[in-house]
């Protein structure tokens, strides 16, 4: 059993509209997974058909080996969810809300409750409709948190939450997967998720468009090359491979698939190559890759130097 | 308001922009509010004649507006011995029309006052040149200019499609803007006092129903209303008798009120700081008790505030309908009273009417419960609940558990406050535990309305609300059906014709298994539901 939890093929339709449209979801034990995708990709929903929340309407699913719609309540007790929109109950402290869902979920360790209020700051005291939606956040976190289970589901957790609490949040997801935990994080802040995910799986309208380790996914990915050379680079645009070639004052910019790095550079080296700085691409510009046909063609060529 | 406006013009500055942003927000409200104050205007004034047929025929009936039970629910029933329709419309639905511009004017006056300071929106305004007392100026302005115009939409439609006399017209509408205003004032001051806009409009409204509540009482002791009716905000314009006695010096009081309560406002608000309130937040505790870290426990912690609220007033309805009782031996009764209270023991049969009335309003405390459930789903916080290790069904079963617990117990003890109230004024004291047991008796019909709520909740959340359907349709046909003579087939629609009728009838077991049968089938089909669909906030 090395899955932690496994999607299929999922699909899920809400009266006309399909929310998951074939997702496929890979996460293995002990690993930090990041899930990401645009607004409306289906992420949310895909997490609420691991929780049980949701019925699938067909392909597989499973968590921890289980069945997340039959045996929804021995797969609670070895999970906690962080939803990213957290709604509380208005007239409670958020220290009497920590509790009551520490104690429903079967209990939970009282002094590490005060050790989380204490690392992010949060009053338990105050009713939670004077919260902001960062404290609201912080309450949903430590609930999850007090408890001693294997898997976490974070759906947007630090929504809200200020530089300092997100690096704490860091701090803590480092402290659970040294303990071997899993851990699912869909999450819109790519630092977080670049320094914090093994893995990544990105999806897009209900499906999976990608997934792997970041560095194979750098790998099916291209390089952006900034190179002075002697002689003008015009010729290179023609090869398979280059895009977006521009030249200024001898200085040329262009990015290659990784498939043809190795030809091209061979050609490169022949116009009297000066110096040469290559990088690999950012979290960033490959989930744009993805998200691309919803973005503006101006914000395309920005960040991904695409013509 | 325009006096205030040239004697504190150091605190004003910038209102004509705050008025302009109010209106531009709320030109929708403010627009469906005043065409809603005419439709309704146009339906009472329409569709009531049309139904009747003439006037003739409308006195017929006008009899039962009169007697001591409708006029709890209509008022004072000033010229109904023999009404025209004038008469009949605007003392007979007056007081809703009152209700409708108390409500807009809480809702108007909160929304641009406390709710703004909540969502720090009106900080936004107040960092610019806007004076210290402009928005709440603004907000008085806003209300009274929602209650002048809706009350022109109702005056017109009486003069120009009902044809109605002038005087009488423009005096029902200045009662309805003179009870707008004095509630605005309510709001002015409640707004400061709590620090958020649901407390603030919350006060509002208990003020609301306690001034229903006494006029309620203070009509039901005579025609015309009793020393107690003037003691409510309700009840003033109500007493200028629209079309009958025509007399306009009872609109003095709700003006007065008006300009009080705007003074306290003021007040209150020149001597708290932004956001701050007189009723502050206080911290909680940092723990739970441990018996919420419990389905059951949890259940109950949930719907707590719901019952206090909700047992308290029907708790103090019941002593006050129970003291009534010696008033109503000693009145003079018309027959059809007689008829309604169907009994040969005029204290029996009215006894058992109080019941069953009671009963309906827990089977409304009941939708209620459930609709609290729909509310944690629609939220989005029965999803933390379920991402636990707590099943559906054991969530829903608590749930109810705990609401048909509440119901038992809230049936056995306003059963008992009638029979206190009753035996108070009576000396017969037997009546207490008879009524406890009576009310208890109905158990099983509000079990009824609870397992069809239930059902709903199970298998389509989104009709939830329409269980008030099955609780309107029982209260019109245990208060109306029999004088009606609608047939039998008709009133078993309701879950309350089938139980026997306590304290005049004998309690019956077969009825009672029968509806408690069909509960629990009801219960168990919305627990299917809700095991087999998604559960989601949106």
């Amino acid at each position: 059993m090395a899955d932690a939890i496994v999607m299929q093929n999922v699909v899920k339709r809400f009266g006309k509209t399909t929310a998951l449209d074939g997702t496929d979801l890979n996460v293995l034990i002990g690993e930090v997974h990041g899930f990401l995708g645009p607004n409306g990709a289906g992420k949310s929903t895909a997490i609420r058909v691991l929780l049980g929340l949701l019925r699938h309407d067909s392909g597989e699913v499973r968590v921890l080996d289980g069945d997340p719609w039959n045996d929804t309540v021995t797969l609670h007790r070895r999970l906690a969810y962080v939803p990213g929109d957290v709604q509380l109950w208005p007239n409670l402290t958020g220290g009497e809300i920590i509790d009551v869902l520490g104690r429903l979920r079967g209990g939970f360790d009282a002094a590490r409750k005060s050790e989380l209020c204490e690392r992010f700051a949060l009053d338990p005291h105050k009713k939670s409709r004077t919260y902001s939606k960062g404290n609201r956040q912080k309450v949903a976190l430590i609930s999850a948190l007090v408890s001693n289970v294997e898997l976490f589901l974070f759906d947007e957790p630090t929504s809200g939450l200020d530089p300092l609490m997100e690096a704490e949040f860091q701090e803590v997801v480092r402290e659970l997967t040294a303990k071997g935990r899993t851990v699912l994080l869909s999450s819109h802040i790519l630092a977080q998720v670049e320094s914090l995910a093994d893995r990544i799986s990105i999806i897009r309208d209900g499906k999976t468009v990608e997934a792997g380790s970041l560095d194979d996914l750098r790998h099916m990915s291209r390089t952006s090359i900034t190179v002075p050379t002697e002689q003008p680079l015009d010729r290179l645009a023609t090869l398979p491979g280059v895009h977006g070639l521009t030249s200024h004052n001898g200085h040329s910019q262009f990015d290659v698939d990784r498939i043809s790095l190795d030809s091209v550079i061979r050609e490169l080296s022949t116009f009297g190559v000066l110096s040469l700085e290559a990088k690999p691409p950012t979290l960033e510009q490959l989930l744009l890759r993805h998200y691309s046909d919803q973005i503006s063609a101006e914000t395309r060529q920005v960040v991904l130097g695409d013509s | 308001m325009t006096t205030r406006a040239q004697t504190r013009d150091h605190k004003l500055i910038g209102l004509a922009t705050v008025v302009r942003l109010a209106l531009r927000r709320d030109r929708l409200s403010l627009t469906s509010w005043v065409i809603g104050f005419g439709l309704f205007t146009l339906y009472v004034v329409v569709a009531i004649p049309a139904a009747y047929g003439d006037e003739a025929d409308m006195r017929a009936t006008a009899d039962l507006f009169a007697v001591p039970m409708s006029r709890v629910l209509i008022g004072p029933a000033y010229g109904f011995e023999n009404p025209s329709f004038e008469q009949f419309v605007t003392n007979g639905y007056g007081l809703y029309f009152l209700l409708l511009a108390a409500l807009m004017s809480i809702l108007t006056m909160i929304r641009h006052t406390r709710a703004e300071e909540q969502t720090e929106r009106a900080e936004l305004l107040r960092s610019n040149a806007v004076g210290r007392h402009a928005t709440l100026t603004a907000a008085l302005i806003m209300t009274g200019v929602a209650n002048v115009l809706s009350t022109a939409a109702v005056v017109a439609v009486l003069l120009f499609v009902g044809e109605y006399s002038i005087e009488g017209s423009l005096l029902f509408g200045a009662g309805i803007a003179a009870t707008g205003l004095s509630f605005a004032g309510i709001a002015a001051v409640t707004a400061q006092l709590s620090e958020f806009s649901r407390g603030a409009s919350g006060l509002a409204g208990i003020v609301l129903g306690a001034a229903f509540v006494i006029r309620a009482g203070g009509d039901l002791a005579a025609v015309g209303g009793s020393t107690l009716s003037w003691f409510s905000p309700l009840a003033w314009a109500q007493q200028t008798a629209p079309f009958v006695l025509n007399r306009w010096w009872p609109l003095a009081l709700p003006l007065i009120l008006a300009m009080v309560t705007c003074a306290m406002g003021f007040a209150l608000s020149a001597v708290r700081d932004f956001g701050a309130s007189h009723f502050q937040a206080r911290l909680g505790p940092g723990h739970a008790p441990s018996r919420w870290g419990h389905p059951w426990g949890w259940a109950w912690r949930q719907q707590r505030s719901l019952t206090i609220a909700w047992a308290g007033s029907l708790i103090v309805g019941s002593l006050a309908f129970g003291g009534f009782t010696q008033a109503l031996l000693e009145a003079e009764l018309p027959e059809v009273f007689r008829q309604l209270f169907t009994s040969v023991d005029l204290l029996t049969g009215y006894l058992a009417y109080m019941v069953t009335f009671m009963a309906f309003f827990v089977s409304s405390f009941a939708v209620m419960a459930v609709q609290g459930l729909r509310s944690e789903e629609s939220t989005t916080r029965l999803e933390a609940i379920l991402a636990l290790p707590v099943s559906r069904s054991r969530w829903f079963l608590a749930q109810l558990g705990v609401t048909t617990l509440v119901t038992a117990v809230m049936l056995l003890v306003i059963g008992w406050s009638i029979g206190v109230g009753a035996a108070l004024v009576t000396r017969d004291w037997s009546l207490v535990l008879d009524l406890g047991w009576a009310q208890l008796s109905y158990l099983p019909a509000v079990g009824v309305v609870l397992a069809v709520a239930a059902l709903l909740f199970g298998t389509l959340p989104r009709l939830v609300p329409a269980t008030w359907a099955l609780v309107a349709l029982s209260v019109f046909l245990g208060s109306f059906g029999t004088l009606l003579d609608l047939p039998q087939f008709v009133l078993n629609l309701s879950p309350f014709t089938h139980l026997a009728e306590m304290p005049i009838e004998k309690f019956n077991a077969w009825a009672a298994m029968v509806l408690s049968g069909i509960s629990l089938a009801g219960v168990g089909i919305g627990v299917l539901g809700l095991r087999r669909r998604d559960v989601s906030g949106g």
